[in-house]
């Protein structure tokens, strides 16, 4: 395997076997968080810089963690105290940035293909930590880890993703990842969040909830934001967890070992009830354990790839 | 050019010298060493050491393994492919164990600089001590082989190359070979 991207900006560009490669690193990325000393000198002498330009606290918590552990220098920007404020475009803030010297760059930005634009124009790695509605490819990388280590593979896996599908890059980059591996994938929801449309990228659409968990292995819910309710994407949060939330039992028409996942943060009583959050089918909290591993491993990657 | 330098017979002799020269530094009666193979080939080299102490003495040595690849000192400067890294595993505790280090070739020692570095994460080992296949006796480190098989001089441009015999998907010919480096 030849590792050969300096930037990763989404699963769309990958391989199934870069996807798998990934995921074969993270594995021992995550043996290191359990050891006595959780930190290996990987990234010694690196430097990375996380530039948020739309609010995140899980993912960016994550990126930085994953970074310390493997001993990156590390410098934290967010759009409030950046100098897009006073009126420099964003590529003069990460040619700043990179004059810098810097290694890295981990950007979230609320336009997709912000990360795209400028891994074009730097010589240092960029690692897409979401942009838009487009892509998170390491919630996606995050999501694919766990499911494998749960059920030792992803081909041929059913998979239904449910909630507002239309807005969301978690999503998309799940979708990418997971046709790539040879997984069924449906998405299901309101209409007005899963449109049709859906079925051209090769995924089913269901919009009624009993038939899109049924004979699924593994059901991915999406928050639910509620800022998409005022603008009448569906009539209330309490209507969308009547038709669309799970509860225990909506749980009773599933496999008895599909698992439930949510890329948070869970709005309790919304996407699912307390009891399914905390339930046995449950792998949410090892999502945010697989997560910080995936990113070590991504990181380590795109910082080691062959120079040419 | 690919040259043998030492056949499979030859090879299994002087793996038979270290596990005695290992057998003498640690006499029965006294607390077991425990074997750290370093990837890749220090892994089925530490797996024969092993097998051939517990036949010889009946005494079952624990047995690890170490992928080094977080600890190397290149990371981004390297030219060549980026190895998959393998499974690390120490089941045992590293605090006061005797670790007998193994790898196949003591060559510029940094994979043993690295390895060492990886331990120390893992624990306070008593000591730490150096099994090699093959020590090709010029070190860019000041690190040195406790027990070795072969001392090869060869110029820096030609590499050592162990085989085992490969897999059964990729046989290869068993024994120590001289090749070029373009050949890695």
């Amino acid at each position: 395997m030849e590792w050969n991207r300096k930037d990763l900006l989404s699963l769309y560009d990958l391989s199934g076997a870069e996807i798998e490669f990934i995921l074969d690193t993270a594995e021992e990325f995550k043996k290191v968080s359990q050891r006595r000393v959780k930190k290996v000198p990987a990234l010694r002498g690196k430097t990375v810089v996380n530039f948020f330009v739309e609010p995140s606290t899980r993912t960016r918590v994550s990126f930085e963690l994953a970074e310390q552990r493997l001993s990156a220098d590390i410098i934290n920007m967010q759009a409030q105290t950046s100098s897009l404020l006073k009126g420099e475009t964003l590529l003069d803030t990460v040619r700043n940035i990179e004059a810098l010297q810097v290694d890295l760059v981990v950007m979230r930005h609320s336009t997709p293909g912000a990360q795209a634009f400028i891994a074009k124009h730097l010589k240092c790695g960029v690692v897409n930590a979401g942009d838009g509605a487009h892509s998170h490819p390491t919630q996606a990388l995050l999501d694919l880890f766990t499911i494998r280590e749960k059920k030792g593979r992803i081909a041929g896996l059913k998979v239904t993703i449910i909630g507002d599908i239309l807005h969301s890059r978690v999503a998309r980059s799940n979708i990418w990842g997971l046709l790539k591996l040879g997984a069924e994938v449906t998405v299901a929801g309101p209409s007005t969040l899963v449109p049709r449309e859906f079925e051209s990228i090769g995924v089913k659409v269901c919009h009624d909830l009993k038939t899109a968990v049924a004979d699924a292995d593994v059901v991915n819910l999406l928050r639910i934001q509620h800022e998409r309710q005022t603008i009448g994407f569906f009539p209330s949060t309490g209507e969308y967890a009547r038709f669309f939330g799970i509860n225990s039992d909506t749980v009773k028409l599933m496999r008895p070992d599909a698992l439930i996942m949510h890329p948070g943060p869970i709005n309790r009583g919304v996407e699912l009830t307390g009891e399914v959050a905390d339930g046995p089918n449950s792998v949410i909290l090892e999502q945010v354990t697989n997560g910080l591993a995936v990113r070590m491993a991504v990181l380590f990657l795109v910082a080691g790839c062959v120079k040419k | 050019m690919k040259k043998r330098l030492f056949d499979v017979d030859e090879m299994a002799a002087a793996i038979d010298r270290v596990t005695d020269e290992i057998l003498a530094a640690f006499p029965a009666g006294e607390e077991d060493p425990v074997l750290v193979g370093i990837h890749h080939l220090g892994v089925p080299l530490s797996e024969r050491i092993r097998d051939g102490i517990a036949r010889r003495t009946g005494r079952e040595l624990e047995i690890g393994k170490l992928d080094i690849s977080m600890y190397r000192d290149d990371i981004g400067d390297r030219t060549k492919r980026l190895p998959v890294i393998e499974e690390t595993s120490i089941p045992f505790d590293v605090n006061g164990a005797a670790i007998i280090l193994v790898d196949d070739v003591l060559s510029t020692g940094r994979t043993i600089r690295a390895a060492l570095d990886a331990l120390v994460d893992y624990g306070r080992a008593r000591m730490i001590r150096l099994a090699v296949l093959v020590d090709r006796g010029e070190p860019e480190f000041p690190i040195k082989a406790d027990f070795i098989g072969f001392n090869v001089k060869l110029p820096p441009e030609r590499r050592v190359a162990v085989s085992f015999g490969g897999s059964p998907f990729a046989p290869e010919e068993p024994g120590i070979f001289e090749t070029d480096w373009h050949l890695v």
